[in-house]
């Protein structure tokens, strides 16, 4: 993860230009061949040690170990089941979080009486740490899926809901002024002027909201379930076997980070015309 | 065509804001509003252009249609998330704002090869370029103007008053600008107001008699300019003895 960034980072600095341009494409390029170098040397490095039987193979397998355990479970079918029960559990709970985030939203960030009614009671449930819902959870709905959406879909709703009001709140009073003049609606206003002033900030809440909905289905797998990747997790450490307990691990850090390329993506799609450092040509 | 009678809006206890304004405009004159700052020259145009409501006194426009104030602020105030020609085409009906209407005012303040750029890539007088565009293309009757000009540079602001001068000579749109910039108002106004005390009531008013388009720094203007100084520094006396 560490690298990733930092590969973005050299990126973006070498190539201050739209990356379309074929210049950009080499510079990106470039930019993911030195972000790897280190990464490469580290696992070169696990490997051998891990050949040499300088690390013990019961602890900390070696790459290769973990990348065949990947192999043999797409060979026989199961890695496909836990990687798609776990993504339609983030999806199906981070839709549900988003959506609800957004409805509440923006009733508190655009009425001040919702807002006076509403938010301290938001901002209390907030406070709980969000693993203390497990329990309560399970108590209301059982072992199945309607829980473990239940607790990410409140994962994800507290960073959208945050940053929503926030973002509504935050719209210049000077933009708003000019849409008065025009003489809108106060729903055509909520349209073309405070909904897409808000969309930076709905899109940050968004990209931390997944975050969170990853680090959430780990939690909902690992109180039980009989599919997904947390549930390897558990599997793995029940069976000491350490190659599938990081294959596991590498499997949530490759969607993770899929997923949220996606969102980025889209952000950069949606706001190429903020006027920010990554936006400059 | 503009009409406005004993009107009063203040803050803090009578001590900001304006007070007893009347004013009449007729159609197709420039009016500007000159006067130090704190004198609610701002305010005034926020009553007329209806954003702030809570006035005393009567506003009456003829012939009102519905779209009939324009206003443009001291910022350009466009927005980011839309291109220029979105922007220019703001205010109109849903029905025409994708069509080609904008061109017209594109053209008009002279941003033609500009269409499809955002915001964050204009400067701050093509910025104000498109305000004007946005403000002008609902075809309102009065055009308020809140010190358009006051941030940009002195040879962009050179221009832009040459533009809207243009614009007014092919629309005769009737505008009210404030402005603390004497030669402004003087190059581009037909009657100035002047504006003193806190709250602030008119103190004079001048009216300038020359065929527009004016030289700038011509005899007369600086003749009537060293007037208004004189008017704007008569101390205290003057807010409290004004009718």
């Amino acid at each position: 993860m560490i690298s990733e960034t930092h590969k973005w980072k050299v990126a973006q600095r070498a190539s201050p230009q739209k990356l379309s341009s074929s210049k950009g494409i080499f510079q990106l390029g470039r930019g993911i061949l030195i972000g790897s170098i280190l990464p490469i040397i580290l696992l070169v490095g696990w490997e051998i040690a891990a050949r040499m039987g300088l690390l013990a193979a019961h602890l900390l397998p070696a790459p290769t170990i973990i990348l065949e355990k990947i192999i043999s479970m797409y060979q026989d079918g199961s890695l496909f089941g836990h990687i798609s029960i776990t993504l339609t559990r983030v999806f199906l709970g981070f839709a549900i979080g988003t959506v609800a985030a957004v409805v509440i939203g923006a009733i508190v960030g655009y009425a001040k009486t919702a807002e006076r009614l509403l938010d301290p009671l938001f901002q209390a449930i907030r406070s709980i740490p969000s693993l203390a819902w497990v329990p309560l959870f399970i108590l209301w709905m059982g072992i199945g899926e309607p829980s473990k959406i239940s607790l990410i879909a409140v994962g994800v709703f507290f960073p959208v809901y945050l940053n929503i009001v926030a973002g509504i709140q935050g719209v210049d009073r000077k933009l708003i002024e000019v849409g008065r003049i025009y003489q809108l609606t106060p729903y055509q206003l909520t349209k073309r002027i405070i909904l897409p002033a808000a969309l930076p900030s709905f899109i940050t809440g968004m990209r931390s909201g997944l975050g969170l909905g990853w680090m959430f289905v780990v939690a909902a797998e690992l109180m039980g379930a009989s599919e997904g990747l947390g549930y390897l997790l558990v599997v793995g450490q029940n069976t000491y076997s350490p190659d599938t307990v990081i294959a596991s691990i590498l499997l949530f850090a490759i969607l993770g980070k899929i997923t949220d390329a996606v969102l980025k993506w889209i952000e950069r799609r949606s706001l190429k015309w903020q006027d920010s450092i990554t936006n400059q040509g | 065509m503009l009409n406005v009678n004993r009107l009063k809006r203040t803050f803090n206890h009578d001590t900001a804001g304006f007070q007893d304004i009347n004013l009449s405009v007729k159609e197709g004159e420039i009016i500007g509003i000159l006067g130090t700052s704190g004198c609610g020259k701002s305010t005034l145009l926020r009553v007329l252009s209806g954003l702030d409501k809570q006035y005393e006194g009567t506003i009456s426009i003829e012939n009102g249609s519905n779209n009939q104030i324009g206003m443009m602020f001291q910022e350009p105030r466009l927005l980011p998330w839309l291109s220029v020609k979105k922007n220019i085409s703001f205010g109109l009906e849903k029905e025409k704002r994708n069509t080609d209407k904008y061109k017209t005012y594109l053209d008009l303040v002279g941003l033609t090869d500009f269409e499809n750029h955002y915001p964050k890539d204009l400067s701050g007088g093509m910025a104000q370029r498109t305000a004007i565009a946005r403000a002008l293309i609902t075809e309102p009757e009065i055009l308020l103007l809140d010190e358009p000009f006051s941030a940009l540079d002195a040879f962009t602001k050179m221009q832009l008053q040459d533009l809207l001068l243009s614009i007014w000579q092919k629309k005769k749109t009737t505008m009210i600008l404030v402005t603390h910039d004497i030669d402004e108002a003087l190059y581009l106004c037909d009657r100035i107001f002047i504006l003193k005390g806190q709250p602030g009531e008119v103190y004079s008013e001048v009216s300038v008699e020359k065929q527009k388009p004016r030289t700038r720094g011509d005899a007369y203007l600086s003749k009537q300019k060293a007037h208004i100084l004189n008017l704007l520094n008569v101390e205290k006396k003057a807010a409290g003895e004004q009718k």
